[in-house]
């Protein structure tokens, strides 16, 4: 059993958009939905202007609001700690994309409610994540949160700043970023360690 | 150059409506599904003659409701649905409302052909429809991140929900459903009132949520409350109107809080 997480370096991401690419062909991901996409964001007056790019997906929540609210229990936790969307017993009802405060789940036409996995089907074979796999910046760092040494951990330690999305939400998200050069919607609260 | 903060993405971004039209009607109908589901069970547990049509119409309405769901799901033909009732999933409003409409379609059934005891199958029907009609507000209310989906909607769906079914039946002559009508139009016009000083007394995120719900139908949800309001106040002289007007502003006030409220602020 691990405790799988991720932490996206935001001072070297440059917003080349490779992971949601590889994302999308790695997962099969229908037109119209996104299992990972960029947000750049823009502010200020001239000459302090910021700019930030973020890629945002799943956080990989340790409380899940989309678990509790799945009436058929196809949205579980697995014992490594990734959310996941059983595809058999999905009726694609819509209760966890409603209850997501990340935008992270969508509609597959194939009939269930699709969302990041951290290429579950990849860590199997012992690879890493595709967008990991991917960035051309390595500014994604994977890896098991209770290993010491872990790619992860080590990045989370080596960050001057460790920040989540909306950690009034009390979803505890798995996903950090690290050394964003401007806020826009960041917070050092809700950090899981 | 100055600018406030400009977003722009790359790649779909998930923030679309996933509810649609066939999720409002489905609102409605669980509504005047469970709302006649109860008038049954309060009619079963009394001593007048029951009769099938009331109890058939309830199963009717549970059977409609889900040939709707059924129809707008994606899932429709992998049968999935059937898990709902082979799991055991007491922290989902959506489980909750599974069992309450299968348990309100088979008392109904019972009822209807008049098999087995009468009284019982009232009391337990009184519990399913209850159920069935207070889980769109435990569905909603589940959503903290949807500033617009409050905790009030755990009353407010419930109360709007049979003053909708019984305000229809009121078009039916079912005169002594008048009283009920009158205290459920005022409940419901006062839980809304309450739910608006909510949002504008709440946080950020519940005052962005107000402007947002203003600017998409701002005017035709305070329409809807007065509507709920005025009805009951044409109860005696005209029954038939009072009954139009608290339907009209029960249906719009729901269909406006499901669709508009989906919303969830932007990051800041």
């Amino acid at each position: 059993m691990a405790r799988y997480a991720m932490a996206i370096d935001l001072s070297s991401c440059v917003g080349c958009a490779a992971c949601a690419v590889a994302c999308k062909l790695e997962n099969e991901v229908p037109p119209g939905a996104s299992r990972l996409w960029i947000r750049l964001e823009e502010s200020g007056t001239f000459p302090d202007l910021a700019m930030q790019y973020r890629p945002e997906q799943c956080m990989q929540c340790a409380d899940p609001p989309c678990v509790g609210v799945c009436p058929t229990g196809a949205s579980h936790v697995n014992d490594d700690g990734i959310v996941l969307v059983d595809a058999e017993t999905c009726i694609a009802c819509g209760a966890c994309i409603a209850a997501c405060p990340y935008g992270a789940r969508y509609f597959d036409e194939r009939g269930f409610v699709g969302k990041c996995t951290f290429c579950e089907h990849r860590l199997a074979e012992g690879r890493v994540p595709a967008c990991v796999e991917t960035c051309p910046t390595l500014c994604r760092s994977f890896g098991d949160l209770d290993d010491a040494n872990s790619d992860v951990s080590r990045a989370i330690r080596a960050a001057h700043r460790v920040e989540v999305l909306k950690p009034e939400q009390g979803t505890h998200p798995k996903l950090v970023y690290l050394d964003a050069p401007a806020r826009f919607g960041l917070t050092r609260e809700g950090v899981l360690r | 150059m100055t600018s406030d903060a400009v977003t722009t993405f790359y790649g779909a971004v998930n923030d679309g409506a996933f509810w649609h039209w066939p999720t409002l009607v489905h609102f409605f109908l669980v509504a005047l599904a469970g709302g006649v589901a109860l008038l049954v069970a309060y009619r079963a547990l009394g001593r007048d003659r029951l009769g099938w049509r009331l109890p058939a119409l309830s199963v009717g309405l549970v059977a409609l409701d889900m040939v709707v769901l059924w129809a707008e799901s994606l899932a429709r033909w992998r049968l999935t649905h059937v898990y709902l009732f082979l799991s055991i999933r007491p922290a989902s409003a959506i489980w909750w409302g599974a069992w309450g409409l299968a348990g309100s379609a088979v008392l109904g059934l019972l009822l209807a052909f008049g098999w087995g005891p009468r009284r019982l199958w009232g009391a337990l029907l009184a519990v399913t429809s209850t159920m069935a009609l207070l889980y769109p507000g435990l569905a909603l209310a589940a959503n903290s991140a949807r500033p617009l989906w409050t905790p009030l909607l755990l009353a407010f769906m419930p109360v709007t929900g049979l003053l909708l079914a019984w305000g229809l039946a009121l078009l039916f002559r079912q005169s002594d459903l008048r009283p009920a009508v009158g205290v459920l139009g005022l409940a419901g016009a006062l839980l809304g009132g309450l739910y608006l000083v909510g949002l504008a007394t709440g946080g950020l995120a519940a005052r962005e949520g107000l402007a947002h719900l203003w600017h998409e139908g701002g005017t035709l949800f305070v329409a809807a409350l007065a509507a709920m309001l005025l009805g009951p106040a044409l109860l005696r002289r005209y029954p038939a109107v009072a009954g139009v007007l608290v339907v009209s502003g029960a249906v719009l006030a729901r269909t406006l809080l499901v669709e508009i409220g989906a919303f969830m602020p932007p990051l800041s």
